[in-house]
C-alpha cells in the first residue's frame, strides 16, 4: 500500500459518501428505496405515456383509443393553429419568420458585446421592425394584416419582447426617480409605483383595452393590441423599478462619492458606477421578473387576443379532436419551459460570470 | 509658509466655516489656510470633525457658514465651479471605494476618457504609468476584489493621481488595513510627498506626520485646537487636550 500522502485533503470515495448520505440507518434505506421507486414509477410511466404507447401523426389518429399512450396526433394534425392563431393560412411564413428574427434578436442582446445604448437599440430597432413589417405587411408587397388576427406563439413573443423593452427602460428612470433627493419627485414616482403595483395586471389590462377608448381622444388611442402592452409595460417596470431600486440601495454611499471626487457628472455615475452594480446586486430579482412576464402574457386572452395558450384551447376545440386536450397543454408546457429554462439558465449564467471580482 | 502664499495663491482657504448635522455642530469657525505644496496632517479624537472637513474641500459636505476658496476658486453651490474643483481635487478614502465591477486598469481609465476626453489607449498608457509608481502594474487586469487591503488603497491613490490633481486629500487612510500592509501605502504617501504634492492627510500614523508634515493640526469638538510643525507638536504641545490625546495614542 502507497504512504499516506498527507499533502491533500483526505478523499472520500463515492459510494462511502452515498452509504452516508443515504443509507447510514436502516429507515434511512426505507426512506432512499421509497424515494427511488416512487420516481422510477412516476418517471416511467411518463415515458411510456409520451413515447412508447403513443401515436404521432394524424393520420393514424383511429389507433389512438386502443393505444393507451399520448395521442400526439392532434398536434401533427392542429399546430398550426397553435403557432399561428387566426393569421392567414398562406401567410403563416411571415410569421414563423418574425418568430425567428425575435428569438434571434432575443438571444443576441444575451451577448456582452451588444451592451451599449447605441447596439442594444440598433439591434431592437432593427429586430422590431422586421418584426412588424413581416407580421403587418403593407410593404414590399406583402398583405396587410391587422394585430387582432395575430396569435400564437408570435403573439406571446411579441407582447414578452414589446413589454421587456418598453418595461425596462421604464423601471430605470421609475427607480432613478423614486430615489431623487427632491422630495417632491421622489413622492410622485412613488406614488405612481405603487398605486401600478397595488391593482392586479387583470385590471390594468381591462382598463387599457376597455375603458381607455373612452377616456382618451382617438388620435391617441392606438390599436387595442398597443395600449394593452402599454399598460403591461407600466405594470411591468413599477415592478422591475422596485427590483432595481434595492439594488441601487445596496451599493455603499462610497461608490457614489468616489465617483464625485474623480469629476464624474451625475449621469456619468449613474450609468457607470450605479445601474451596473445595481443589475448585479439584484440580478435573480431582475431574471425573476422575466419569467414572472413571460408566462403573465397569457392573461391578455382575456381581452380577446390569441396568444399561444387561447390557440391551443382552439385547436383542441373542434370535433374528434376535443378529447385531447392533455396532449395540447402537455406541448405547449412544453414550449413555455423552453423559453423560460433558457431565462433561467441566462440569469445564473450571468449572475456566475459578473461575480469575478465581487468575492 | 508665508513667503509661498504671497507668491501663489493659496490651495485651499478656509474662513470662518461652519457646519451641523441636524442640530449638532461638527465644524467650529474652521479657519484654514494651506499653502501650494504644503502637506498637512489632521488628527484628533474620533467625532471631532476632522474628516468632515477635508470632505468639505471636495463638496461630499456641504458647509453651511463661511467660505472655502480651493485654487482661487470659490466652493458654492454653483456646478460649475463644484465639477471644476473636484478635477484638480484627489481624494483617498478609508474603504477604498474602488469600483468592484471594474477591472484595476478600468478604474483608474474611466475618469481620464469621460472627464479628461482621452482616447483609451492614451488612458491607458496613463493609468498604467501611475499603477507602476504606486508598484503594482501586474495587478492592472485584476477585480478589485481579488487584492489585498493594501494594494486596493495603492490602486486608489492611483485612480486619484491619474486625473492629475493638484491637491491630494487622504481620509484615514490606513485605518482599514492589516497591520503588515499600512506601510506598503504609507511608503506611496510618503513620495508623493517628497514629490511636492499638496496633501492633507486625516491620520493617526504620527511616524508619517514626523517625516512628511510641514504642519499639524490637532481638532477637537469640531475646532482646530491647535497647529504647529511636528517637532512642536509631538515635543511640546501647549493644549492640554492635545497633551492627553498625544499621551493616549503614543503610549503604546
Amino acid at each position: 500500500m502507497a504512504a499516506t500522502n498527507y499533502n491533500i485533503p483526505p478523499q472520500i470515495s463515492f459510494s462511502t459518501k452515498l452509504k452516508q448520505n443515504f443509507f447510514a440507518s436502516p429507515l434511512d434505506c426505507l426512506i432512499s428505496v421509497l424515494c427511488v421507486l416512487f420516481f422510477a414509477t412516476v418517471i416511467y410511466q411518463f415515458v411510456d405515456w409520451a413515447f412508447l404507447s403513443s401515436i404521432w401523426s394524424a393520420e393514424d389518429e383511429s389507433l389512438c383509443r386502443d393505444a393507451g399512450g399520448a395521442c400526439w396526433s392532434v398536434i401533427d394534425a392542429r399546430h398550426r393553429i397553435i403557432f399561428f392563431g387566426l393569421f392567414p393560412y398562406e401567410e403563416h411564413w411571415r410569421s414563423t419568420l418574425a418568430c425567428v428574427v425575435m428569438v434571434a434578436t432575443m438571444i443576441a442582446s444575451c451577448f456582452s458585446w451588444f451592451w451599449s445604448a447605441f447596439r442594444l437599440s440598433f439591434l431592437w430597432v432593427l429586430g422590431f421592425g422586421s418584426f412588424y413589417i413581416l407580421m403587418h405587411g403593407g410593404v414590399f408587397g406583402l398583405s396587410v394584416i391587422t394585430p387582432e388576427r395575430w396569435g400564437g406563439l408570435a403573439l406571446t413573443i411579441f407582447i414578452f419582447a414589446a413589454v421587456s423593452i418598453i418595461g425596462m427602460p421604464l423601471s430605470i428612470v421609475l427607480a432613478l426617480g423614486r430615489r431623487s433627493k427632491l422630495p417632491v419627485i421622489a413622492t410622485l414616482f412613488g406614488l405612481f409605483i405603487d398605486f401600478f403595483r397595488s391593482l392586479p395586471l387583470l385590471t390594468i389590462l381591462f382598463t387599457a383595452a376597455v375603458i381607455t377608448p373612452f377616456l382618451l381622444p382617438g388620435w391617441l388611442l392606438g390599436d387595442k393590441l398597443y395600449r394593452v402592452i402599454a399598460g403591461f409595460a407600466i405594470f411591468f417596470a413599477c415592478y422591475q423599478a422596485e427590483n432595481i431600486r434595492a439594488g441601487l440601495q445596496a451599493i455603499p454611499p462610497g461608490q457614489d462619492e468616489a465617483g464625485k471626487t474623480l469629476g464624474l457628472n451625475f449621469w456619468q455615475r449613474v450609468t457607470r458606477i450605479q445601474l451596473p452594480q445595481a443589475f448585479r446586486n439584484s440580478l435573480p430579482a431582475i431574471v425573476n421578473q422575466f419569467v414572472i412576464t413571460f408566462k403573465e402574457t397569457s392573461i391578455v386572452t382575456i381581452v380577446g387576443f390569441f396568444e399561444i395558450l387561447a390557440s391551443g384551447a382552439a385547436a383542441y376545440g373542434t370535433g374528434k379532436w376535443t378529447v385531447h386536450y392533455i396532449e395540447v397543454y402537455v406541448f405547449i408546457g412544453a414550449i413555455y419551459f423552453m423559453f423560460v429554462f433558457s431565462l433561467s439558465r441566462y440569469g445564473a449564467y450571468l449572475e456566475k460570470k459578473l461575480r469575478v471580482g465581487n468575492v | 509658509m508665508s513667503d509661498q502664499s504671497t507668491v501663489s495663491i493659496p490651495a485651499v482657504t478656509m474662513a470662518n466655516v461652519n457646519k451641523w448635522f441636524g442640530e449638532f455642530q461638527v465644524l467650529k469657525d474652521i479657519n484654514l489656510e494651506v499653502a501650494d505644496g504644503e502637506k498637512v496632517v489632521i488628527c484628533g479624537p474620533s467625532g471631532s470633525g476632522k474628516s468632515t472637513l477635508i470632505r468639505c474641500i471636495c463638496k461630499l459636505e456641504d458647509h453651511q457658514r463661511g467660505d472655502i476658496n480651493v485654487l482661487g476658486t470659490e466652493l458654492n453651490n454653483d456646478i460649475a465651479n463644484i465639477d471644476e474643483i473636484r478635477r484638480e481635487v484627489g481624494m483617498v478614502f478609508q474603504q477604498f471605494n474602488l469600483f468592484p465591477h471594474m477591472t484595476v486598469l478600468e478604474n483608474c481609465t474611466l475618469a481620464l476618457t469621460l472627464v479628461r476626453k482621452k482616447s483609451l489607449k492614451e488612458a491607458e498608457n496613463i493609468a498604467m504609468g501611475f499603477l507602476e509608481k504606486v508598484r503594482i502594474p501586474e495587478q492592472a487586469g485584476k477585480y478589485p476584489g481579488e487584492l489585498s487591503g493594501g494594494q486596493q488603497q495603492r490602486v486608489a491613490i492611483a485612480r486619484s493621481l491619474c486625473m492629475n490633481p493638484k491637491i491630494m486629500l487622504f481620509d484615514e487612510p490606513t485605518s482599514a488595513l492589516d497591520p503588515e500592509m499600512i506601510s506598503e501605502v504609507l511608503d506611496v504617501m510618503v513620495s508623493l510627498a517628497e514629490e511636492g504634492m499638496t496633501m492633507l492627510c486625516v491620520t493617526h500614523e504620527m511616524g508619517f506626520a514626523r517625516r512628511v508634515a510641514d504642519r499639524v493640526i490637532f481638532m477637537d469638538e469640531g475646532e482646530i485646537v491647535e497647529q504647529s510643525d511636528p517637532n512642536t507638536f509631538f515635543n511640546n504641545p501647549s493644549n492640554e487636550r492635545t497633551k492627553l490625546f498625544l499621551s493616549q495614542i503614543l503610549q503604546h
